[in-house]
């Protein structure tokens, strides 16, 4: 299967969108989460984002909290994971998503040489800061396997031009303030959800003009997608939404429909994106 | 202003935190530099807070032990009853200098959450504390203080239903709400600033200790000693002596005392993790999943610590060791007997490890022991437990 930020890189440049979707490994029995991944596969999702659960998701609202403490609950350890990532390669270009712990506590090389023998292309850890990124580089000599920085509603012009240098691979775009999904968590929101991404995302592709910036983060219609898109964005990613179908135990084939439906917001990208 | 000590610390938060923090950061920079500021502070400890707060002599206490003297450094006598008021009160004057109007906390025990609550009433700012269902049942009084001060407690009902999960609940809330709302964390823990703001208004303890024994006894302690869960009284207490000669002694909860159980002693029984925004030590599995912790004190019934904690355990500054459950509950109830005083189940970790040294000790010796909140909102936990005699 190609790289990630390959496939994806390509599509920016065929101004052809991207889509992704994130499921959280060891959520369901690896069984229905390969039946729902080949469905994905037949509506021309782009690439997978699989969850590695952690315990203290800080940036993750109650669908994939619970998505993850059920993977727990479920005995799903780091060889699951290669295991479940190498099925899922032969099929999608993947990312894997965790958090930073679970990570370190391999060591930054062993961990990213496991999930480039796993077939995997990028790594995502929504609370790991660009300064922290160095091991993760140097890993990257020699497994290939990206390590995406995120960017947000809430970063200033000089941090996201760093964001933007660093990241390897693409760049994640949270689309605004709050955690994952669309009901945006268990808080009280005082303020306005939704940030104005269009400065970040010309600046970022002013800045680095190859360089495929996706955005994620409580996107579920069609109508969110196009936004986005129109925006400027070069694709987008589907979590929580996903992951609640696959947690009720949604049919691979109506998880795939849901997911047609949001692609149909990815033909409409016009001319000036 | 350090962001790491040593290995530890650091900043790892979600993006959409980093442009708080750093206002944070710049604001209290300028802050600590405003005599105005200092002025407020101080004026609000003196007169609302009853600071300073004695350092006692346990002379009864000392008589049974038979030891070395035992001194209490009395943060249970602060406003709110307990050292948690010292940092709200200078995060609640930091959050007006921002010009936020919601303030939310994370609690435990709840007294950090009473003293947001108490100073949210006091500055005007709306005032939301996330607490873990199972603190909420053990820490009813406190939950009905915050009420009545006029706080919002909002339940977490997930994982350990701890301290631990009402952190990230609480973080969950600043990423969603981050232009108008201040956390104020409670201990020294967390993303590159908390711990050094923190460490910074809670060091009034150690600063009045080292007053009060030099006016007192011309002389420093032998031995310092605090509880630490987070550690905010811990390093609030031993940061200003750090650079003298006495002895300073971290108790941590050591939960059952079963053969397998870990507590909540990270620093004894941890390794190093990144967990809440900082590196530092944790009780984690193999593959870097947080552990469920035990301890009948729920201001430290948690599974990692503030960050200078793990940096004073590596260079050897500090010594920690730990105190189970049935300790704890003999150094209450001692410390009631001999002296009239309840002291909260957090301290009582630091009492028994305290005594236990002083039975050692000569007569001459001095310990300190920070008794870091009074035992009120403890009463239904300690009744469900048999008391000596």
């Amino acid at each position: 299967m190609p790289h990630l930020g390959e496939v994806l890189a390509s599509r920016r440049a065929e101004r052809t969108p991207s889509l992704l979707v994130y499921m959280m490994a060891g959520s369901v029995p690896d069984e229905r989460f390969l039946a729902t991944v080949d469905a994905l596969k037949g509506v021309g999702v782009t690439g997978l984002e699989l969850g590695f659960p952690f315990s203290d998701p800080m940036a993750e609202g109650p669908v994939i909290q619970k998505a993850a403490s059920d993977a727990l609950a479920r005995g799903f350890h780091w060889p699951d994971l290669l295991r479940l990532l190498r099925s899922c390669s032969e099929k999608l270009p993947c990312a894997v998503m965790t958090y930073t712990n679970p990570i370190v506590q391999r060591g930054e090389l062993s961990a990213l040489q496991d999930l480039a023998s796993a077939g995997g292309s990028a790594l995502i850890l929504p609370d790991l800061p660009v300064e922290a990124l160095a091991p993760f580089r140097r890993a990257r000599q020699t497994t290939r396997v990206d390590t995406v920085l995120l960017a947000s509603p809430a970063t200033q012009a000089e941090r996201l031009r760093t964001l933007v240098v660093r990241t390897e691979g693409f760049l994640y775009l949270v689309s605004r303030y709050g955690t994952t999904g669309a009901g945006g968590g268990n808080t009280p929101s005082t303020q306005g959800r939704e940030g104005e991404l269009r400065p970040l995302l010309d600046a970022s592709h002013a800045l680095r003009p190859k360089l495929p910036v996706l955005v994620g983060f409580g996107v579920s219609t069609p109508e969110d997608v196009r936004r986005h898109l129109s925006a400027g964005a070069d694709g987008v990613v589907v979590g929580s939404a996903v992951q609640r179908r696959l947690s009720e135990g949604e049919s691979p084939q109506g998880i795939a429909g849901y997911v047609r439906g949001l692609c149909d917001g990815l033909t409409s990208k016009g001319p000036s994106a | 202003m350090p962001e790491w000590y040593g290995p530890f610390g650091g900043t790892f938060v979600p993006e959409t935190l980093v442009p708080a923090l750093q206002e944070l950061e710049s604001a209290w920079r300028s802050a600590r530099k405003d005599p105005a500021f200092k002025r407020e502070f101080q004026r609000l400890a003196r007169e609302w807070g009853g600071r300073p707060t004695p350092l006692y002599f346990a002379e009864n206490l000392t008589r049974e032990v038979g030891g070395a003297q035992i001194y209490l450094k009395r943060e249970d006598l602060v406003h709110g009853g307990a050292h948690k008021f010292n940092n709200a009160l200078g995060q609640g004057l930091l959050a007006k200098r921002l010009g936020k109007t919601r303030l939310i906390a994370e609690t435990g025990a709840g007294q950090h959450g009473v003293a947001t609550a108490m100073v949210g009433a006091k500055l005007a700012l709306r005032t939301e504390v996330y607490m873990g269902a199972v603190d909420m049942e053990r820490q009813k009084p406190n939950v009905q203080r915050m009420r009545l001060l006029g706080a919002t407690v909002r339940p977490v009902d997930h994982g350990g239903k701890t301290l631990k999960e009402a952190i990230n609940e609480a973080f969950r809330d600043w990423i969603t709400n981050v232009q108008s709302t201040y956390y104020l964390l409670g201990s020294a823990v967390g993303p590159h600033p908390f711990p050094s703001i923190v460490c910074e208004f809670q060091s009034v303890i150690g600063r009045e200790i080292l007053q009060q024994a030099r006016s007192a006894w011309k002389a420093l302690p032998d031995l310092v000693v605090a509880c630490v869960g987070g550690g905010s009284n811990a390093i609030g207490t031993f940061h200003p002596l750090l650079k003298t000669p006495a002895k300073l002694l971290g108790v941590e909860a050591a939960g059952s005392g079963a053969p397998q159980a870990v507590g909540s002693a990270s620093l004894t029984k941890g390794r190093p993790g990144v967990l809440q925004g900082m590196r530092t030590y944790l009780l984690q599995d193999a593959e870097g999943q947080i552990l469920e912790t035990d301890s009948i004190a729920a201001g430290l019934d948690y599974a990692g610590v503030g960050p200078e904690h793990a940096y004073l355990k590596e260079t050897g500054r500090v010594e920690y060791t730990s105190a189970t459950d049935t300790q704890a509950l003999e150094a209450f109830h001692r410390l009631a007997r001999t002296e009239g005083i309840l002291p909260a189940l957090e301290p009582s970790h630091a009492l028994a490890e305290a005594i236990r040294r002083a039975a050692t000790m000569p007569k001459e010796a001095r310990i300190v022991v920070t008794l870091s909140g009074r035992g009120d909102k403890d009463l239904e936990v300690v009744g469900q437990h048999a008391s000596p005699g």
